[in-house]
């Protein structure tokens, strides 16, 4: 059961190779930007020297909190990027193998419906957050490393600025939990996603959209309430997962600069609420509501006749 | 018990469409079986619900199975090649041997892996780079690699050349057939499995019209070819079918005594396919 998952979820990487190659593309273009925003920023020399002996009068919570506004917007950068990626993971799931008639293939080998199915939801909601986690790591430390290289070129003391000050546990464990909280709140759409990858015979995209798209229009004109609207669009932008503030609002724009909502974080770790998390009744809705697309999904494939 | 396909009352509908009608039959151990029909006569979707790819009604047991509802254990035992080899495009085939060998207790990596060693196939290649007579041979490769019990083989030399197909029969019968293993096989090129095989069985309709075993065939069944007054008097003997050839007559008898038809013309066996049509035809004039 274990071993098929796994050989199941590899094989998944096999094919879906953009899981780890979107990522990768959108870290390199991040580490560039942070060199050329290096070059660009030393144009301005004096106003940097002064910068730096700023900040290294700053004091070390102030400075942690600035590397934390860096840190998560490289991260929530990846973290779009990988939300798109899931939604096309999950519209092709189970489209490509029906599209490039392989099903038969793999339905001749032991492994359940259920257990591929569960394969391709685990994948999405585990398996792309790792991976995405990874990737942002390691784009942490290069664009840290970067701004070092070039802190210690202007003879600034990089490693009381940046690494001594940075709360890179705090900010890691911080990003690791949004990442796998993000599918969880966004469960619903995953399994109807996958649903409609099961059963449509073409464009998953656009079977998929519409019904989201039209059934709140629907709503408002014929009914004039907005259910649905809600489910769809509120719910996004709304995951409970942050003291006090909403995902959309949890960077703000506090006089001329950006800066995370709330209170003085020592790191995204502090602003994370995961008893208001999984106290949400909205989150259970949408979990269940994901149980009843995956079943759906597994029973389409096991029932469809597609000869 | 010895057999190990037993189907009683089997059917299966598609809307009003009945493709499989009421079919009841057995399959042994160590059996050849040919499925013959024509497009349409239900072939297709009675290998299905022996695979388990599909509900049907009545009672269907593979391995002592329910294929539908215990299909797992049952792809543990047995192998198919549905169709023309469709493998998966992107896959590499060392992947492809990988996952195999991670999710099939019987797979042979070794095996499979010395098979390939006799063709052109690369273990970095994609499917996709292969040639259709390629892929088909990788996917009859790693189907010998699986030491299972019953192999389904459903129009599997589909679009190959001839050299191939001799060869995809020849190996299939060398390499792989034993007395413990079970081929149950539908083509359209009847004439290149006729030798093959040990049973064969007709299907028309949704209805099974013939299931006997080849050494059986030649004592129900006779063809006379004759022609003017023996052809007339031949009728009087109730052939299933007549067809022209030449300009001479040949009429299909079932289970008449050669001796009958004795010095009325030429005896001789007929051919799967033209039995076939005799069967099929005769029973709709």
């Amino acid at each position: 059961m274990i071993a098929n998952q796994v050989a199941l979820i590899r094989r998944e990487l096999w094919e879906h190779r953009s899981i780890y190659v979107t990522p990768l593309v959108i870290a390199l273009i991040v580490s560039i930007m942070a060199i050329t925003g290096q070059a660009v920023v030393s144009a301005f020399d004096q106003a940097v020297d002064i910068a730096i002996i700023g900040a290294t009068n700053l004091g070390p919570a102030e400075r942690a909190a600035g590397i934390t506004v860096l840190m998560t917007g490289v991260a929530s950068l990846l973290m779009m990027a990988m939300w798109v990626l899931t939604v096309f993971y999950c519209l092709d799931a189970l489209y490509a193998e029906r599209k490039d008639r392989s099903i038969l293939f793999w339905r001749s080998l032991p492994c359940t419906d259920a257990e591929t199915v569960v394969s391709k939801l685990l994948t999405a909601v585990i398996v792309i957050p790792l991976v995405t986690f990874a990737i942002i790591v390691v784009t942490h430390l290069v664009v840290l490393s970067i701004a070092s290289a070039w802190l210690a070129f202007q003879g600034a003391n990089a490693w009381h600025l940046i690494w001594r000050a940075a709360p890179l546990a705090n900010n890691w464990t911080g990003t690791l939990i949004v990442l796998l909280a993000l599918p969880l709140w966004l469960a619903p759409f995953i399994g109807w996603f996958l649903f409609v990858s099961a059963f449509t015979r073409r464009s998953p995209l656009l079977v998929a959209i519409l019904p989201v798209v039209i059934l709140p229009m629907l709503e408002k004109s014929l009914v004039g309430t907005s259910v649905f609207f809600d489910a769809f669009f509120v719910r996004t932008g709304s995951m409970p997962l942050f003291k006090g503030v909403s995902t959309g609002d949890i960077f703000a724009y506090r006089g001329d600069e950006w800066s995370l909502n709330g209170e003085v974080p020592s790191g995204l770790l502090s602003l994370v609420d995961l008893s208001r998390f999984f106290g949400s009744g909205s989150l259970w809705i949408g979990l269940v509501v994901c149980a009843l697309f995956v079943t759906a999904a597994i029973y389409v494939r096991r029932y469809r006749d597609e000869s | 018990m010895s057999s190990l396909v037993s189907a009683r009352n089997v059917s299966k509908s598609f809307g009003s469409v009945r493709a499989v009608d009421d079919v009841s039959f057995d399959i042994d151990k160590g059996k050849i079986m040919g499925l013959i029909g024509p497009n349409g006569a239900g072939k297709t979707t009675l290998l299905k619900a022996v695979l388990g790819l599909t509900d049907c009604e009545g009672s269907l047991s593979v391995l002592g199975l329910d294929p539908f509802r215990q299909r797992k254990q049952l792809m543990q035992n047995i192998c198919f090649i549905a169709d023309v080899a469709v493998l998966p495009r992107w896959i590499r085939v060392n992947q492809l041997l990988d996952f195999v060998e991670s999710v099939h207790p019987r797979f042979s990596r070794a095996r499979a892996e010395e098979l390939l060693k006799r063709t052109k196939i690369l273990p970095r290649s994609k499917i996709r780079e292969l040639s259709k007579g390629m892929v088909t041979q990788l996917h009859l490769s790693i189907i010998t690699a699986i030491d299972a019990r019953l192999l389904v083989l459903d129009e599997p030399t589909l679009g190959l050349d001839i050299i191939f197909r001799k060869e995809f029969y020849g190996n299939l019968l060398n390499d792989y057939f034993d007395k413990e293993r079970t081929i149950l096989i539908t083509t359209h090129q009847v004439e290149e499995i006729e030798n093959l095989l040990t049973d064969v069985m007709f299907i028309n309709d949704g209805h099974i019209v013939l299931h006997a075993s080849m050494d059986a065939l030649p004592e129900r069944y006779v063809e006379l070819m004759t022609s003017g007054e023996n052809a007339e008097r031949a009728r009087q003997l109730n052939p299933i079918f007549e067809r022209d050839v030449f300009g001479k007559k040949v009429l299909t008898f079932e289970g008449i005594g050669r001796e009958k038809l004795h010095g009325l013309g030429e005896l001789r066996t007929p051919a799967i396919a033209d039995l076939f049509v005799a069967k099929v035809k005769g029973a709709a004039a």
